[in-house]
């Protein structure tokens, strides 16, 4: 037998940042990329026309703020952010299973918990690329006339911040599911529409089981009336306990994510 | 000579389904062709030793280490898998130059080596083509390129000349030669007698999930030559043919097939019948419109070999 020798292979963190790189440039450039951007985009298009009817009503309606803050704001945070990290999260796994290449990653001096961890910042990133496109594009319509208004500026890098974190929260629980179920994206969009919708509405301690009642313990108490009911929420958790849960949340999710798919056999015929 | 590879007792199940069994081998650097009809387990053994996949039983070493969750030896090794899949969306380059980045090399390193590798394969003047768009012996000579790109010690290539034309194969086999005279270790898994005889003289065979023989080619030559081949024959006159065949000692059986211009010869030396072949047809004056070997196919000879 040859003689055992020390074997030389990129160090862990290296070998993140080279999967980061590859899945960032690859993901940039995927058709599924292309699809959601076009869909995170709509409510640019809601904005622009609830503009230009505030435009032609000549000045009536409710603020651009106030729009902004209820009804952008409602569809990215209990829609379009778990869909975004539905299907980039499930993937991280799934499509390399699906389209056989996981070959190509596994016979690659890398650890397997650095490929899903590189994919999980790469996807992650272009997610939150996404939405804060739009959610700039819609603020910047929907107060075009008071763009100096620096008071509105901390509400839009709040709403900000409350989605980013929650992308991150849901990716990495989603990219967890990825790694042992089948149909992922089933379950995920059960998780999604049903226990997320459902279970924060739940008085008591059930409520604290989901992952929108944090990010919504971190944004204000909806104002009354109009579209308020979009953002309703029970009895908030306290900010700080709030970002807490959605890191632990992230960093469980993620590790196991990382450990089902280092161990886990995958068999691709 | 040092062994490269060392596998003790490898068995893989896939639930009820045996896909290994019982493999124990040394593999020593050159070139070992893995030879067995689709399914016999050889993927399944080129997934084993890289660690792709966990067996059941047995071990698996590979240059004195344990291959499973040892991703450091992936340094060592260059694979090509069987299935044609790629990141559909990159370009060649792209493919090429990424999977070299993951070996930790620098941007220069990675650019230099992806251009010889791609030269080698005749792939640089379509390296900024997306693969998709690549046609199916493009695609495999790309797999091939990613595969020997960081030069590895070990190539480990699962049916590599598999969609490739007659020129292509050349090609591949060459440079698989020429791998071998650098001392590297090369498998190389076909289901193709002919091709697998190119390329190296050590095979071992595989069927049904077990290591029926392995040795020098010259040997599993013996074997299959011991097997009757069923040549059929479309030709202007076979019943000219077939007068001059069916005193010949190597011709076990003539018949007439069910078209007019059809005969079906049963030899059990092949050398012989096909030396006398192309003369029979040019004393005779016999047009021939073609020739197939009906049963020339490793199930069969596996089949005849097994005496199932």
């Amino acid at each position: 037998m040859a003689q055992i020798e020390k074997i030389h292979a990129p160090g862990f963190w290296a070998s993140v940042i080279n999967t980061f790189s590859l899945f960032l440039r690859m993901g940039k450039k995927s058709r599924r990329t292309k699809v959601f951007f076009a869909i995170s985009l709509l409510p640019v298009i809601i904005a622009a026309i609830v503009k230009l009817n505030h435009v032609f009503s000549s000045g009536g309606g409710r603020e651009g703020i106030y729009i902004f803050s209820n009804i952008i704001m409602a569809f990215y945070l209990q829609f379009l952010i778990l869909v975004l990290a539905l299907f980039f999260g499930t993937s991280i796994c799934s499509e390399e299973l699906e389209g056989k290449t996981l070959t190509y990653l596994t016979t690659r001096p890398v650890p397997k918990s650095a490929i899903m961890l590189g994919k999980y910042a790469a996807y992650t990133l272009l997610i939150v690329f996404m939405v804060v496109l739009g959610v700039t594009l819609s603020f910047v319509l929907l107060n075009m006339n008071r763009l100096l208004d620096f008071s509105l500026y901390p509400i839009f890098f709040r709403d900000l911040g409350v989605l980013t974190l929650g992308m991150i929260c849901y990716t990495a629980f989603f990219a967890f599911l990825g790694t042992f179920l089948k149909k992922s994206v089933l379950f995920g969009l059960l998780f999604s529409f049903g226990w997320e919708n459902v279970i924060q509405y739940f008085p008591g301690t059930t409520q604290k089981f989901t992952i929108v009642h944090y990010l919504k313990s971190l944004l204000p108490g909806p104002s009354t009336g109009g579209f308020s009911f979009l953002l309703f929420r029970l009895e908030p958790s306290p900010t700080g306990v709030s970002i807490f849960m959605l890191l632990l949340i992230t960093a469980v999710f993620l590790s196991l994510a990382c450990l089902f798919f280092s161990k886990k056999e995958y068999i691709l015929d | 000579m040092n062994t490269v590879i060392e596998t003790d007792k490898l068995s893989k199940w896939y639930g009820n389904v045996l896909g290994l069994s019982d493999v124990s081998l040394k593999i020593k650097p050159g070139i070992t062709g893995i030879l067995g009809p689709n399914g016999a387990g050889k993927s399944t053994f080129l997934k084993l030793i890289t660690g792709q996949i966990k067996p059941n039983i047995g071990t698996v070493r590979l240059l004195g280490q344990k291959i499973r969750n040892n991703y450091c030896l992936m340094s060592k090794i260059g694979f090509c898998p069987e299935q044609d899949a790629f990141f559909d969306e990159m370009t060649g380059w792209e493919f090429v130059t990424g999977l070299l980045k993951l070996n930790g090399m620098s941007n220069d390193e990675v650019r230099s080596r992806a251009k010889d590798s791609l030269e080698i394969v005749e792939l640089i003047n379509d390296k900024d083509r997306v693969i998709r768009s690549y046609s199916r012996g493009m695609r495999q000579r790309l797999k091939i390129a990613q595969a020997i790109a960081h030069k590895p010690e070990i190539i480990i290539l699962d049916e590599p000349l598999n969609g490739l034309d007659p020129l292509g194969r050349r090609k591949i086999i060459r440079l698989i030669k020429e791998y071998k005279t650098e001392g590297k270790t090369i498998i190389i898994s076909s289901h193709v007698l002919p091709e697998i005889e190119a390329i190296t003289k050590k095979i071992i065979l595989i069927h049904q999930g077990k290591i029926f023989a392995q040795g020098d080619i010259h040997y599993i030559r013996d074997l299959i030559e011991s097997h009757p081949h069923m040549i059929s024959i479309n030709c202007s006159d076979p019943r000219k043919l077939a007068a001059k065949f069916i005193h010949k000692d190597f011709v076990l059986n003539v018949n007439f097939g069910t078209s007019q211009d059809s005969l079906l010869v049963e030899t059990n030396n092949r050398d012989k019948f096909f030396g006398l072949l192309p003369s029979l047809f040019v004393e005779e004056k016999i047009d021939v419109f073609s020739i197939t070997s009906p049963d020339d196919n490793l199930q069969a000879v596996f089949d005849y070999l097994i005496g199932s």
